[in-house]
């Protein structure tokens, strides 16, 4: 029962922080904070170790919709993912939340602020656990809407007329997407006779062959609709107006988690409510196969265009989620595999790479790709992680990226569906090249700034170890799943023999 | 022979006595002499209308001994007797309500004349209702005409005199058709008692022959009644006579006048032409159009007046239309509907234009809506009868209107191809009622900017008021409690075959 | 004792402005005192439920004015009486600085008293009369500014809602001449042999009625008065234009419908598919227009229309599944317009702001307020956890069971309506607490939240709509149970 504490423990710590009426003393707020988060990782990672699946209704909203948490596999993975970004981000912040202050001052306003920030940060983080944990369908829709609203302070923090404009794009993109999967829901609820989410789906052979119509029309909404989280084609414009507005250490956990909260759904309104034997092979697989391989090489090419660092890592994340889709898409076992374990990678990597961004604007306010000459000399440490990051999200060898991608490919190389299985690969191998092509200037940049460079003004601006630190974890993280990928592959390989 | 059988003769012979007399008397004796008559008559009527339902049945009076068909006859039924006394009674109220006002505006060697003419009225809406001979009636039209002309003119300035020349053009065509009309049946028939005609207008249609004169016959008298009643189109006198006359003149003239007219129509309907005959004639059809045109028109003329007096002589076109739609069903229930209407209309409608005049004398005199405003915080009791009179227009539950509306449309439910159209129009002229009635409601109780004039209390205005309040629960009464007078008219309907 | 719950408040209410109370404040504990009797004996009566008819008045022949105590008659009765009380202490707190107000009060009293009769009527006509008395009373509350703009709004109402009524009346017609009786009977009172083969007529009629009931529930194209009539003091435009008096429109088509008409003949015909489609457009209607007015109480207004026509295609569903939809909407969509209303009051009483764009950063200087206004937000948009989210599910539930093409696109709508519905309540949100930079503070010196006479009337509604969402059971058990006929 861990897992239950895990989630209300940081929403009760954040709403705490929230209406607490003032901060006298930052140090306090921190502390509280890292306690916090602490608290919860400790109690998500006991979950790991607890043995058998645990049950736990809450409460009934009607009498036939319980609010209900079970922990499954993909539940801790997602959820042991979620935290640690959580955390490193979350140390992160304590050092670039100074700059977020509106005139540098420690004035009470600004540790307003700070503390609202936090308290929305705790209460997200108590909300992605409970998606993880979710046990039928009202529950992750019910916290699927918390998020959305939740998360959307984080996204207009500096309340700048812009950034409050992409909190309400945000806003109204998600809950556009939460409307369309509510419309399945009204139809699982009915036809499915069940919300939980099972293993193979709910779907009966009967129901299935009397509204079989409606039923795939449901099941194509609900993925465009819980994609628009993890920033699908058609629905993905509200991701690169967002995330780069945002404070980074938010950034890094919108990229890098909560848009995983859409993958999740996907995950489990596939595998656990419509079921594989139900999808498969329909017009809903082709389409949203199209759909996301349309994501994936336009994120990448919008990506390599983009001359901000934090919108080209956004524009990134699009392309990189579509990956993770692709290979649900594809609804085989090796493609299933190699999706949930780049959700992990692309978790670490991603918040790593956010943060690298976002120290950079701490340190030096640069944002542009072209103005970052010669930064790996300035904070070699950083831009070494940077690097190690990009080559994981490429996908080169040493680090998780490549596994995952691998396992990608040769699901989709193995792929039922005529003309995927040679085209999928293709644009895989494409997007890969392209990832190349926008990650690696920076470090092509960075380290070699070329002969005019003015070395003269050089100067050591390695940030803080709070900062520095986070990054590094993360990195290693991305790198140890790549040298040792045989415990989290068997893990992931367990919960495909359940679902497929 | 019962002694309550003398009364409707009595009756309308006394109102000619009194006529006769008054205009040798002064002012406030030829007052006294015409509401005692009234009350008088009232009495008798009422103790007719007793004395018919008791007996259950219609009785004949033989004027002077003579037999038919030379002599003429009067005849009284139920419905005869309760339209004798509901007549009385809305007279008596409207010339009480009216009478501060009468002072003002008639000259004061003249107020003598008035109730003359008042009383001369009287006796020729009694002989309206009771006769039995078709030419008695066609006399006493005129004589109808003549006193409701000088009504008009009594108040002497330019617009009445030229809407009373207006109406009397006017009614004496629709009396020339009538008279046409009148003679051609005298000629395909041979008689004049209205019992006699029937029977052989009956005959004549059952051989077939005639069928072209008598829809002649049928077509000249509705039309001549119809003008008379100012139905749509022929209603262009009636907003200057009833806008422009003193106050009791346009009180009387529609609520009794055209309502007497309408109700000799209803009897030839049944007494003489006979009311299947009558149906299957088409003219049936253009009474129907247009007193559905009438409700529309009526209304939307309403609509765009800026003076309250001449609004609510609108309104009358409008009211005027329900009935000739009543009677345009061709069903019992329609013309019972109708009858209905008559009373609730009399009764409202008097009750609007008494109510009017109290709020434009607390408004510098002006009828002009915008002069209006606030009226009804300056005169209380007038602004109450007034949102009383206005709801009931508009068929408000608990007022007379309501129970008419509720009639028309069920009654309008039993003609399968009339039915969507009445029903149709019944709604939108509801809604155009409210338009204009509730606007005038609302704007008297706005507030005025500024305390130009001086309000007034019920003390100042002690008999005013009480005919006001009588008003008021004369619309109540019928509204609430309304079977008693729609088994009377169903009863007095079935007495008229 | 029916007929005492209708007459204490009209004879309160008129008592008001005849008495000359020497203090504001006795005027006040005598008119809650009534009030909170009368909501108490309405309760009672509810709780034992006298098993015949009360007849008042006879009007003509089998027409009668007469009361009963039925499962819909609890459902309204119980909503208005419950509502009323809280309504009327907040109404204490914000006439304070309006005019004339004991005008107001003998009204407002009034309506109560009114709105019981339309609940309790246990006929088409006395409903039908009740129906007209409302718009009647409820003019002057419409009126009470005396500006300009209010007098065109109160005759806009009045025009709109008698017009309403009228078309209406001919359902009234139809259902004397072709039904066994005028009572309501659940499952429909025509006569089937009577109507023959004029089921075409009928059905027409059916619609002119439906429409013509829709009128006060704002139905489109018959929904601008509402809108406009939000003029009115806030009291009334909260209790009345969002409970009261709209929802007595929704209360007479479910009458209509189901009591009346019955869904037995209306299911599967034209007229519900008609009547369906133009509810589904008035659903993304209203929310669309609500969008686009920066008024505060006039898109709450516009949000009305919306969430009525939720009520309506509830009702359009024409089954029982669907009848308790609505029902489930009608008492929880009080409960969250209420509050959300009262907030939109509270501002402008403490801050004399009306417009949406005027409330930058008033989040902090008002925290309850804004914290009961985001709940109602988050309630009307359909969180979970919410009420909103209940009477929502439920009506999909009935849409998706009855297996109708049109009700499927009627789902889409009510989602659709969902997000305008996040759209135009959420900017208000976050404008208050999360202003651009660079606001005007100084004009937010000295504002405050208000006081306790508003502050808990607005607590209690958020209390409920909270515990609505998780704890529905028993109230949509009642529902249901009236929905099948069980009272």
């Amino acid at each position: 029962m861990y897992f239950v504490f895990s989630i209300f423990f940081p929403i009760l710590a954040g709403i705490y922080l929230l209406v607490r009426k003032e901060v006298k003393d930052r140090r306090n707020l921190l502390i509280t904070v890292a306690g916090a988060l602490a608290v919860t990782a400790v109690l998500v990672v006991l979950t790991f170790f607890q043995s058998g699946p645990g049950m736990f209704t809450l409460f009934n909203l009607t009498d036939r919709l319980p609010l209900l948490f079970k922990a499954d596999e993909v539940s801790v993975i997602f959820s042991i993912m979620a935290v640690l970004v959580f955390l490193c981000a979350g140390v992160f912040s304590f050092e670039y939340m100074k700059h977020e202050k509106t005139d540098g001052t420690m004035s009470k306003e600004s540790h307003m602020k700070e503390k609202r920030y936090y308290g929305f940060y705790l209460v997200v983080l108590g909300v992605v656990i409970a998606l993880c944990f979710a046990g039928n369908l009202i529950t992750f829709y019910l916290f699927f809407e918390i998020l959305t609203l939740s998360s959307m302070p984080l996204v207009l923090h500096n309340g700048s007329r812009e950034a409050v404009m992409a909190g309400l794009k945000y806003l109204f993109y998600s809950l556009s997407g939460a409307y369309m999967s509510l419309f399945g829901l009204y139809f699982i609820e009915r036809y499915g006779n069940t919300l939980t989410f099972s293993e193979g789906g709910v779907i009966s052979a009967q129901a299935a062959s009397s509204h079989g119509g409606i039923l795939l029309l449901t099941a194509m909404l609900m993925l465009v609709g819980f994609g628009v989280k993890a920033g699908m084609f058609p629905m993905h414009a509200w991701l690169t107006t967002a995330h780069p507005v945002a404070p980074a250490p938010a950034s890094a956990i919108l990229s890098a988690v909560i848009v995983k909260a859409g993958v999740l759904a996907i995950v489990r309104v596939v595998y656990y409510i419509f079921g594989v034997s139900f999808l498969k092979e329909t017009w809903v697989q082709t389409v949203w196969m199209v759909l996301s391989l349309l994501t994936i090489f336009m994120g990448s090419m919008l990506a390599y265009r983009e001359p901000v660092l934090k919108k080209r890592l956004a524009y990134s994340t699009v392309s990189q989620l579509s990956y993770i889709l692709f290979g649900l898409s594809v609804m085989n076992a090796g493609a299933v595999t190699g999706s949930l374990l780049h959700v992990l990678c692309h978790g670490f990597i991603k918040a790593a790479l956010f943060l690298c961004a976002g120290a950079v604007i701490y340190m030096t306010g640069k944002t542009k790709v072209e103005e970052l000459r010669g930064i790996g000399k300035e904070m070699p440490l950083l831009m070494w992680c940077y690097t190690i990051a990009s080559l994981g999200l490429i996908g080169i060898p040493p680090t998780g990226g490549f596994i995952s991608k691998w396992y990608l490919a040769e699901g989709a190389l193995s792929s039922s569906m005529a003309g995927f299985n040679w085209i999928g690969p293709v644009i895989l191998l494409v997007s890969a090249l392209l990832t190349a092509g926008y990650l690696l200037p920076v470090t092509i940049y960075g380290f070699f700034p070329g002969a005019d460079f003015d070395y003269e003004n050089l100067r050591k601006k390695e940030p803080s170890r709070l900062m520095t630190i986070p990054v590094l974890v993360l990195t290693a993280i991305s790198v140890l799943i790549g040298l040792f990928p045989e415990g989290v592959i068997d893990y992931l390989s367990r919960i495909v023999v359940k679902i497929m | 022979m019962d002694f309550a059988q003398n009364f409707p003769a009595v009756s309308i012979l006394l109102c000619l006595f009194a006529g006769i007399i008054s205009s040798g008397l002064k002012k406030k004796a030829a007052r006294f002499v015409s509401m005692t008559l009234i009350i008088v008559v009232s009495f008798l009527s009422l103790w007719t209308l007793f004395y018919t339902i008791r007996t259950g049945q219609a009785f004949v009076y033989v004027m002077g001994k003579f037999p038919a068909p030379w002599g003429n006859e009067i005849r009284a039924g139920v419905l005869e007797a309760f339209m004798a006394l509901f007549f009385c009674i809305i007279m008596l109220l409207s010339l009480e309500g009216g009478r501060k006002k009468l002072a003002d505006e008639v000259e004061e060697g003249k107020t003598f004349l008035y109730y003359v003419l008042s009383d001369l009225l009287l006796s020729s809406l009694l002989a309206l209702v009771y006769t039995n001979d078709l030419f008695t009636a066609y006399v006493f039209v005129e004589i109808n005409t003549i006193a409701a002309c000088g009504l008009i003119m009594i108040r002497q300035n330019g617009r009445t005199i030229k809407a009373s020349a207006r109406y009397m053009i006017m009614s004496l065509l629709g009396s020339g058709l009538f008279l046409m009309g009148l003679c051609m049946l005298y000629d395909l028939t041979g008689h004049l008692l209205m019992s006699n005609i029937k029977e052989q207008a009956a005959l004549i249609y059952s051989s077939g022959e005639y069928r072209i004169p008598l829809l002649i016959v049928i077509a000249l008298m509705s039309v001549g009644l119809a003008i008379k009643s100012a139905l749509f189109p022929f209603h262009a006198w009636l907003p200057d006579a009833y806008g422009y006359s003193t106050v009791s003149s346009a009180a009387i003239l529609s609520s009794l006048v055209s309502k007497g007219y309408i109700f000799l129509l209803i009897k030839i309907i049944y007494r003489v032409i006979g009311f299947d005959i009558f149906n299957s004639s088409k003219i049936i059809n253009i009474l129907f159009v247009f007193g559905l045109m009438g409700m529309i028109f009526g209304s939307l003329s309403a609509i765009r007046e800026n003076d309250v007096r001449r609004m609510i002589s609108f309104s009358s076109v409008a009211q005027i239309g329900y009935i000739y739609m009543g009677i345009g069903m061709g069903t019992q229930a329609g013309i019972a509907a109708s009858m209905f209407h008559i009373l609730s209309h009399a009764a409202t409608k008097s009750l609007l234009f008494i109510a009017a005049i109290g709020l434009t004398d607390v408004s510098g005199g002006s009828r002009k809506f915008i002069e209006l405003t606030g009226a009804a915080y300056r005169n209380k009791w007038a602004g109450a009868a007034f949102t009383v009179g206005s709801l009931s227009m508009v068929g408000v539950p608990m007022f007379s209107g309501f129970i008419s509306k509720l009639l028309f449309a069920q009654a309008a439910v039993q003609n399968n191809v009339k039915m969507l159209p009445a029903l149709i129009v019944l709604g939108i002229s509801t809604i155009l009622n409210a338009i204009y009635f509730m606007k005038t409601v609302i704007r008297i109780y706005t507030p005025p900017d500024n305390g130009k004039y001086e309000s007034i209390t019920f003390k100042d205005m002690r008999s005013y008021t009480i005919i006001l309040i009588f008003f008021i629960l004369l619309n109540v009464i019928l509204g609430v409690s309304s079977q008693p007078v729609v088994d009377l008219i169903g009863q007095g309907l079935a007495m008229f075959s | 004792m029916i007929l005492l719950v209708i007459l204490i408040p009209i004879v309160s209410g008129a008592l008001i402005s005849l008495v000359p109370f020497k203090k504001r404040g006795h005027m006040e504990l005598f008119l809650e005192m009534m009030v909170i009797i009368n909501s108490f004996l309405v309760w009672y009566l509810l709780l034992h439920r006298p098993a015949d008819n009360f007849t008042l008045v006879n009007f003509t022949g089998n027409l009668s004015v007469s009361f009963k105590v039925d499962g819909m008659s609890m459902v309204f009765a119980g909503l208005v009486s419950t509502l009323w009380p809280l309504a009327t202490l907040y109404a204490f707190e914000y006439m304070t600085k309006e005019e004339h107000e004991k005008i107001f009060f003998t009204f407002y009293t009034m309506t109560y008293g009114v709105t019981l009769g339309i609940s309790l009527a246990s006929n088409l006509l006395t409903m039908y009369f009740f129906y007209e008395l409302l718009t009647l009373i409820t003019v002057p509350l419409v009126m009470h500014t005396l500006t300009r703009e209010a007098i065109l709004a109160s005759r806009k109402y009045l025009y709109y809602s008698l017009g309403g009524a009228a078309f209406a009346f001919i359902g009234l017609i139809f259902i004397i001449t072709y039904g066994n009786t005028t009572d309501f009977v659940l499952g429909g009172v025509l006569d089937l042999e009577k109507i023959g083969g004029r089921t075409n007529v009928l059905l027409l009629i059916y619609v002119i009625a439906f429409m013509g009931f829709g009128v006060k529930a704002a139905v489109c194209p018959f929904n601008s008065w509402l809108p406009d009539a939000g003029v009115a003091p806030t009291p009334v435009t909260a209790l009345l234009h969002a409970v009261a008096v709209v929802k007595s429109g929704a209360f007479a088509a479910i009458r209509l419908t189901y009591y009346s008409f019955g869904t037995e003949f209306l299911r599967g015909t034209w007229a519900q598919d008609l009547l369906m489609i133009i509810v589904m457009f008035t659903i993304v209607y209203g929310c669309s227009r609500a969008v686009k007015e920066t008024h505060i109480k006039r898109r709450l207004a516009y949000s009305t229309i919306s969430n009525l026509s939720y009520i309506l295609f509830g009702v359009t569903i024409m089954t029982p599944l669907g009848m308790m939809g609505a029902l489930t909407h009608l008492v929880f969509h009080a409960v969250m317009k209420i509050s959300s209303f009262f907030c939109a009051g509270a501002i402008m009483h403490q801050t004399g702001k009306h417009y949406v764009h005027e409330l930058d950063g008033m989040g902090y200087k008002m925290p309850c307020v804004f914290g009961v206004f985001t709940v109602s937000s988050l309630a009307l948009m359909g969180v979970p956890g919410l009420a909103g989210f209940v009477s929502k599910w439920y009506l999909a539930s009935a849409a998706v069971e009855s297996g109708n093409g049109i009700a499927y696109a009627g789902i889409g709508c009510l989602l659709i309506s969902a997000l305008l519905t996040a759209i135009y309540m959420f900017t208000i949100v976050i404008r208050a607490f999360f202003p651009v930079k660079g606001y005007d503070a100084s004009v937010l010196e000295g504002i405050k939240d208000p006081n306790w006479k508003m502050l808990v009337p607005l607590l209690i509604f958020t209390g409920n709509i909270i515990m609505f969402g998780f704890w529905s059971a028993p109230v949509v058990k009642f529902l249901s149970d009236v929905a099948a006929g069980v009272y």
